[in-house]
This record gives C-alpha cells, sequence and structure tokens, in this order.
C-alpha cells in the first residue's frame, strides 16, 4: 500500500489550509503523490490522498484524469509527452509520437519500452504552439521545432 | 419581488429566482430544453440549451444560470433562440450512438423531445463518432452506456449532493470525457435508481426495468409507495400485464424529488405470481379454494361461532392497510363482534425507529400511525402482544382474524407469528401475497386475497402524520377483498364494492404521448 512520506503528508495538509476551496490542493498534492509513487498515480495511491485531504476519490481521480501532466500507469526512466493539440496536432505531433513510439517497440502511449527507459504519452497544449511541435521529456525545458531526426537524436543522447 | 415578462407573460418571482425558475413557476417546463438543470440540484450549466434571449443584451443567456432582474423581457421563441438550440442539440448528438430503437429511454427522452422541437434532422457531421464504453455494470442496479451520455453531470450532482455517497464522476476530458466510478467500484446506495430517472437520456438505465416493456406501452398513475413509513410519493406503470415500475413523482413535504432503491421493489409483490388469488381453506390435509367473497363468508361463519364467547374471537392488525379499513374492521370488532381484543402486530421492532437521514425508515408499513390512530379511538391501543400470546397459549382464542401483510417480504418474523397464531382453533388470515408458510399452517386456516394500495381508494399516514389519499389505479386480482368488505361480511351487512378503479390515472386517454419523463 502507498503512503506519503512524512514530509509529504505534511506537504499535503499545508496545500489545504492554503486555499479558499480544499479542492485546489488536489493537484499540487497529486504532483507530489506522482513524484514519490515512481512518476505515476496508483488507484491506492488515491485512496490514500482521498482519506488524507477528506476529499472523496472520484473527485481527485477526475481531476488526476483530466490533466495529462499525472500518469495514470507506470512510466519508462524517460516519459515523453509529445504535445497533439491544435498546432502540434496540425505540425504532425501525433505522427511524431507514433514514430518514436515505433523506434523504441512500443506499442502506445502508456506502455513502457522493453528496457525500461522510454515512455510516451499524447498531452494537451504545452503552451509552445509558436514552435510546434513539441515534446517534453520528464519535467525538463521543452524541445521545439521538433522533426522526426531532431527528437529522435534528442532520445538517443539520453543515458 | 421582481416582475419579468417571459414569452409576452408578466410573471413575478421570488429575488434571486432564475429565469428558468420563472419557467417553472409558470408550468412552462416544457417551453424550454434543458438537460443539466434540475430542481432539485445545483446549477451546473453545462449542457447550454437553456438559451434565451434577454432585451438589450447582445448574446443570448442561459436561463439556468441567469436570475431576473425587475423589468427583464425574456424570449425563448425568437428564430435566433431556435438557431442556437439546433445548433446545441447537434453538438450533442455529434458522439451520440443514435441507438433510439433498441434504447430504453425511447419514449421519455429529453434528447428524443427536443431533436422533434428543434432538430436539424440533417447531421453535416462526416467524422466517426467516438467509441466509449456500453453496457457499463455501474452497480447492482444500474447499467451505463457511456456513448449514450451528454454529460449533463445530473447523475454526479446528484452522488455529490444528495446521496453524499461520490461514487459517480467524470473522467478525462475533451470528446474522451465520461460517466464513471472511481476504479469500477460499485455504485451501491440505497437511492442509485434516482440517477436513472434525472439522467435525461438513455445512458443510465435500470437493471431491473430495462428491455421489459417500451415505455408507451405502459400507463401510470399516481399512488405511494408502501414501502416503508415515509410514503413516497411515486407514479405506476403498469399495463394489462402488470405492473413494471415505480418512479417518485415530486412531493417536498413528504419525499422531495426522491425515493429509495428498497421502495422500487415494491411493485414485485403486487403481481399476480406473488398473489394469492383465491380464498384458500386449509383443514389438516383437506384444502379447498374458493372465490374470495365466499371465503369472506366462511370467516364470517367462524367468528360468528365464537361469537357466543366474544373474548374468545380476536383480531391481528398489522400497519399495511389504510385508514378506511381500520375504522371498518375495527368498529366492526367492537360493534358488531364485541370483542375488544385487537392487537398491533409490529413486524420490525428492532428497526422501528432507524431512519437513513434522507428517506428510508426501519418502520417498513405505510400506516402504522393510522392504525395507532384507529387503535386509540376504539380504546384498543392498551392491549399488548403478550396478552395475546398468553390467551393462544391457554387455548382461549377460538379464531383468530389476521389482517396480514401486503408485502410479506417485509414481515422477517413471518414464521415465528403463523406458529403462535396456530394455537388458535381457527385462523382467518387476510393478505395479498401467497406463501408456502402460510399454507403450512397446521390449524383450520382460511386466506382470502386482499387489494393491495394501488387497487383500492384508502388514506395512508406517514411518519409525519401526513396523511396522503391514494386512489385505485389499476386491478391485478378484481375479486381480492380490502379489509372493509370483509368487516361489511363478518358484521352481516351488504358488501359495498365501491373500490373498483375509477379509471386509471392521468394518461388514460392519450396513453402514446411522447412527453413524459422529466427533462
Ligand atoms: S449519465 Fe445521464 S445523467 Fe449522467 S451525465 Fe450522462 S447524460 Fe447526464
Ligand atoms: S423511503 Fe420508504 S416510502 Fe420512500 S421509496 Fe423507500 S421504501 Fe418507499
Ligand atoms: S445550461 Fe441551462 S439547463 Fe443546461
Amino acid at each position: 500500500m502507498f503512503q506519503l512520506s512524512d514530509e509529504g503528508k505534511a506537504f499535503v495538509k499545508k496545500q489545504l489550509a492554503r486555499y479558499e476551496q480544499k479542492e485546489s490542493a488536489i493537484i499540487p498534492s497529486l504532483y507530489r503523490v506522482q513524484d514519490e509513487n515512481g512518476g505515476w498515480v496508483s488507484p491506492e495511491a488515491i485512496d490514500h490522498l482521498s482519506e488524507l485531504m477528506d476529499i472523496p476519490a472520484s473527485r481527485i481521480q477526475e481531476v488526476m484524469k483530466f490533466y495529462t501532466m499525472f500518469n495514470q500507469r507506470p512510466r519508462g526512466k524517460y516519459h515523453v509527452q509529445v504535445c497533439t493539440t491544435l498546432t502540434c496536432g496540425m505540425l504532425g505531433g501525433r505522427e511524431l509520437c507514433s514514430f518514436l513510439m515505433k523506434e523504441h517497440g512500443v506499442k502506445g502511449p502508456g506502455e513502457v519500452s522493453k528496457d525500461g527507459k522510454f515512455s510516451f504519452s499524447h498531452v494537451e497544449c504545452l503552451g509552445s504552439c509558436d514552435t510546434a511541435p513539441v515534446m517534453q521529456i520528464n519535467r525538463e525545458p521543452y524541445h521545439e521545432s521538433l522533426t522526426e531526426e531532431k527528437a529522435l537524436k534528442i532520445l538517443k543522447e539520453l543515458k | 419581488m421582481p416582475k419579468c415578462t417571459i414569452n409576452g407573460q408578466e410573471i413575478e418571482v421570488k429575488p434571486g429566482a432564475t429565469i428558468m425558475d420563472a419557467f417553472y413557476q409558470m408550468d412552462q417546463k416544457e417551453k424550454i430544453a434543458h438537460y443539466c438543470y434540475h430542481p432539485a440540484l445545483s446549477i451546473a450549466g453545462v449542457c447550454r440549451l437553456c438559451m434565451v434571449e434577454i432585451e438589450g443584451n447582445p448574446r443570448l443567456q442561459i436561463a439556468c444560470n441567469t436570475v431576473v432582474t425587475e423589468g427583464m423581457k425574456v424570449n425563448n421563441d425568437s428564430e435566433k433562440v431556435k438557431e442556437a438550440v439546433k445548433w446545441g442539440m447537434d453538438f450533442h448528438l455529434i458522439n451520440h450512438p443514435l441507438d433510439c430503437p433498441i434504447c430504453d429511454q425511447a419514449g421519455e427522452c429529453g434528447l428524443q423531445d427536443q431533436y422533434m422541437a428543434y432538430g436539424k434532422y440533417d447531421p453535416e457531421m462526416a467524422e466517426r463518432k467516438v467509441k466509449k464504453r456500453k453496457v457499463v455494470d455501474l452497480g447492482p442496479r444500474v447499467v451505463l452506456d457511456s456513448e449514450r451520455c451528454i454529460l449533463c453531470s445530473r447523475c454526479v450532482r446528484f452522488t455529490e449532493e444528495v446521496t453524499k455517497t461520490n461514487e459517480l464522476g467524470i473522467f478525462n476530458r475533451g470528446d474522451r470525457a465520461e460517466i464513471g466510478t472511481f476504479e469500477d467500484r460499485p455504485l451501491d446506495n440505497n437511492y442509485s435508481v434516482n440517477t436513472v430517472d434525472i439522467c435525461p437520456v438513455g445512458a443510465l438505465t435500470s437493471k431491473d426495468f430495462r428491455f421489459r416493456q417500451r415505455v408507451w406501452l405502459l400507463k401510470d398513475a399516481e399512488t405511494i409507495c408502501a414501502g416503508c413509513s415515509t410514503g413516497c410519493n411515486v407514479d405506476v406503470y403498469f399495463n394489462k400485464e402488470g405492473v413494471f415500475r415505480l418512479k417518485p413523482r415530486p412531493n417536498e413535504k413528504v419525499n422531495g424529488h426522491w425515493m429509495c432503491d428498497v421502495g422500487r421493489d415494491t411493485y414485485k409483490p403486487l403481481n399476480r405470481d406473488a398473489r394469492l388469488l383465491d380464498a384458500r381453506l386449509s383443514e389438516g390435509s383437506k384444502v379447498e379454494y374458493m372465490i374470495p367473497l365466499m371465503g369472506a363468508r366462511k370467516a364470517a361463519e367462524w367468528v360468528r361461532e365464537a361469537k357466543a364467547d366474544p373474548k374468545s374471537v380476536a383480531l391481528v392488525l398489522t400497519g399495511q392497510y389504510s385508514n378506511e379499513e381500520y375504522e371498518a374492521i375495527v368498529s366492526t370488532f367492537k360493534a358488531d363482534v364485541g370483542s375488544d381484543r385487537i392487537f398491533h402486530w409490529v413486524n420490525n421492532p428492532e428497526t422501528f425507529e432507524k431512519f437513513d437521514g434522507l428517506l428510508f425508515r426501519g418502520d417498513r408499513n405505510p400506516n402504522t400511525k393510522g392504525l395507532l390512530q384507529a387503535m386509540q379511538r376504539h380504546g384498543s391501543l392498551n392491549n399488548t402482544w403478550n396478552e395475546l400470546v398468553a390467551a393462544l397459549e391457554s387455548g382461549s382464542v377460538g379464531t383468530l382474524v389476521v389482517a396480514g401483510p401486503l408485502d410479506l417480504s417485509v414481515f422477517p418474523d413471518l414464521g415465528e407469528k403463523l406458529a403462535s397464531f396456530a394455537k388458535a382453533k381457527r385462523v382467518v388470515w387476510l393478505s395479498s401475497g401467497r406463501s408456502d408458510v402460510v399454507d403450512a399452517c397446521p390449524s383450520p386456516l382460511i386466506q382470502i386475497p386482499m387489494r393491495t394500495h394501488v387497487e383500492k381508494t384508502g388514506t395512508y399516514v406517514n411518519h409525519a402524520g401526513i396523511a396522503q389519499t391514494v386512489h385505485a389505479a389499476l386491478a391485478i386480482v378484481p375479486k381480492a377483498l380490502t379489509l372493509s368488505e370483509v368487516a361489511d361480511v363478518i358484521a352481516g351487512r351488504d358488501v359495498k364494492r365501491g373500490n373498483a378503479p375509477a379509471g386509471v390515472g392521468r394518461r388514460a386517454q392519450n396513453e402514446f404521448t411522447a412527453h413524459r419523463g422529466a427533462l
């Protein structure tokens, strides 16, 4: 059973006190859970949060599933998030993601490559439409104006 | 009190009332499309169909979330509004499967009704529809078809605000957004079927009702639920094959807009397969069937024979009958039989005082209050059950008349009580339900079929003392009797069969109307 560390729990309590509506504390708390749970939010983790925050699990799950920055499944060491919203979508974001997945022998978003190194996901607008298509790896700065070659090269360089 | 004009009609509303409230107040809720608004839930403003035009306001507004101000001039019949609603409808239909022919909601569907009024009739969508989960087993009583869902969020607000159980949520975003429960945990609370009622489309359907009848083949009539002492107001839906479902009818004083799931099942004992159809006389291994009225005559004979010693006749009453019947039977016992041995069978002493905080009560009888009032009027309130048991044990009860349960399932002590009743020389058992336990009673016993509350006119007093009169809606076992009729036979009076259904409920004239269900 997943449990937040004592500091994690203290963090969540602090967030709860911080906002007028306690639902506002869901996002920062989910981030914390994701960080402490190896990069994804498990159902047990939501149950734990629900108890800690006294917010129904369904409410937390709604937030978690709405935002693409929360992972619903275990991820690889490098989690590659390709934007597929409007501009990136029009400039080949989806195709780019499919290409990268194929190159790494991954069947679909959410799956982890055999060596455990990569996982991929489509994400909603990263806010960098002028340099579409873009991708983000873990929580690092964006890689912009991508082409298939450029993106593949970036991934190849990752240890 | 702000005054406003709606479609040319002037109306005064409470301060803070919305335009939608004004439509409801004018009893014109059918005139305004609304899927997400529900009078008993918070305002969501998500379906965008309740568009109105407000004079001086360049943009259309939603009626459900716009507060009426003094002198406001509102209409929802201009071309501009119709155009907006038409396109709004079309958006709702983009991913809707349009499987009306196999959808249980067809005939009482908000989407169908609005489409007839505002449809575009020519879908221009060339894209493929988004596929979502179908036939999702949401819980013991509810099935979900996510493709039909228009995400009005009524069901979510219901579990959040009314039951406060929070099972439901809207997960994912955009065109992948879907109703569901956290990790598919069951939607399992005692009010879950209300989500089916408030779902404006066929996304949530009731496991019990789905595929059993097309709704346009059913008639409905107003009655109450006899499942507990709350006495929720309900509509009973039936046809000549029997009763198929109950749905709550709003009554702020009694049940608001809801009813419980336990109450939903109370139509089952009304149907013929659960009923006692003829009078049944059993003496030892000899069994004889006769029409109910003959059975009542036989019972009257037994009562008369024991009458030489009025003390040897006793009457047991359950809280399942109407005021009128209690009055008739109790006064007959007092005046004509001359016995004051009248007892109240409390079927559920342990749960009697229980209340779930919403509607459901531990007293599983519709009219315990009425019964106690009748007993009090006739001075038999102080008779205790122990006196009856003592009399039965000592063999001093010649004929015992039991006005037994209409719903046998809420009398868990049936077997135990019958064993004790069997100590009387003869037992007259009045009930609408058929039961092996009763059939097996060793002493001479006559069972007489009784009418249920939907088959007779009568008044029921709920836990709060609210008296509700319901009228006969249909006849399921037409030969069955009421307690009043049995009283007449016992007293040797002419039987007035005044309780035959006086025509069915309010939809008798037009049983194929499409406008049903609450939008
Ligand atoms: S399931 Fe029905 S009530 Fe619930 S959001 Fe969908 S359409 Fe509305
Ligand atoms: S609360 Fe009682 S009266 Fe109301 S529906 Fe349930 S059982 Fe019937
Ligand atoms: S937006 Fe007003 S009823 Fe839905």
